[in-house]
């Protein structure tokens, strides 16, 4: 027997409530939960709830949360315990994390052997080079900003609809931060170097700069392509 | 995974190997492939299944496609290049796996 559309909205809703709040998380748990009660009522004749409350329990979910207050149980309804979802969801962050590493390195490979990026690198050093005779001061400005346009191009992937609310898009974001935070790390911690006399050596930050250019350009591609997957599914989900 | 501690080191290879017969599953599908290919003898629990299929994914064996079925989205997997040729070694390790076990525990049919 095939649910209807209600039933369907009342087993997401569930998960909602059950705090899957990632709709990219909730469409695997919503598409198995659904196939499986269904089965069940077709196959063995048990109402909806039974079935629903025993594939609640087969994810490792229990039906007593052990130090909640009961007011909290009653305020949260019926399936008090979550944690085979918490379980789902932290176990999934952890595989979507290792994918997007190793994906990172199959990008940067790609774009390192690009001719479109090669120009576009050739073009940055020589634009770096020639205002550097002019004004060292300049040339660290350009670098900068080629190193921060990947950044402000992603705010037009981030207000998109689904995508605040998808795990995947967080995760490569989380990504796409730790490794911004890890240039700022690593630049704060050769400071001295850059110094000589109280002035600071603008050749080295710049060589910096266009050093980690590449890993930039190479993790915007790879949130690009991670956000146009996320863009898509959703359009999918919502069509 | 229910039934014994012993399938649980098997259980990449019996999804990889069910993948490998079938262009495409989903999750839900699979446990039921199991459960109708043993006649009930090994249940995958959902809580075994998803790691699973996710770390597959992650390693890059698993590919995912994402349809539309019945007023909701149902994720597909099928195997990559690279899971089609991981799919014979885990196979071949596993034959070699119950030969030797054969051996161990009953010599005369080994």
């Amino acid at each position: 027997m095939k649910l209807t559309k209600d039933e369907i909205k009342f087993i997401d809703d569930y998960l909602i409530k059950n705090e899957v709040k990632f709709w990219d998380v909730r469409l695997e748990l919503l598409d198995h939960i659904v196939s499986a009660v269904e089965d069940k009522i077709t196959n063995d004749g048990t109402s909806f709830n039974e079935a629903l409350l025993e594939i609640h329990k087969s994810f490792g979910n229990q039906f007593i949360e052990f130090g909640v207050s009961k007011t909290e149980v009653l305020t949260k309804g019926l399936y008090q315990s979550n944690i085979g979802f918490k379980k789902f969801t932290r176990n999934k962050q952890k595989e979507i994390g290792r994918k997007n590493r190793k994906r990172y390195w199959i990008i940067l490979k790609d774009t390192l052997m690009s001719v479109s990026f090669f120009l576009e690198y050739i073009i940055l050093i020589l634009l770096v080079l020639a205002s550097y005779q002019y004004k060292p001061k300049t040339a660290l400005l350009i670098t900068l900003v080629a190193l921060v346009i990947p950044e402000l191009l992603k705010f037009k992937y981030v207000f998109k609809k689904g995508v605040r609310h998808s795990l995947n898009a967080n995760m490569v974001g989380l990504l796409n931060s730790s490794f911004l935070c890890f240039q700022g790390l690593i630049l704060d911690f050769y400071k001295e170097e850059f110094t000589f006399n109280g002035v600071v050596d603008y050749r080295y930050i710049i060589c910096f700069y266009l050093l980690v250019y590449p890993l930039t350009r190479a993790s915007f591609n790879l949130y690009k392509e991670v956000l146009n997957t996320v863009k898509a599914r959703y359009k999918l989900l919502i069509s | 995974m229910s039934n014994s501690k012993l399938y649980k080191g098997s259980l990449n290879t019996i999804i990889l190997k069910l993948l490998n017969e079938h262009d495409k599953m989903y999750g839900y599908e699979i446990t039921q492939k199991v459960k109708a290919l043993t006649k009930g003898e090994l249940n995958i629990t959902e809580g075994a299944l998803y790691p699973a299929l996710h770390k597959l994914e992650a390693e890059g064996l698993l590919d995912v496609e994402v349809a539309k079925v019945d007023n909701r989205l149902r994720k597909y997997y099928k195997l990559t290049e690279t899971g089609t040729k991981e799919t014979v070694s885990k196979l071949q390790e596993l034959a070699e796996y119950i030969k030797t076990m054969q051996a161990l525990v009953n010599p005369k049919l080994a």
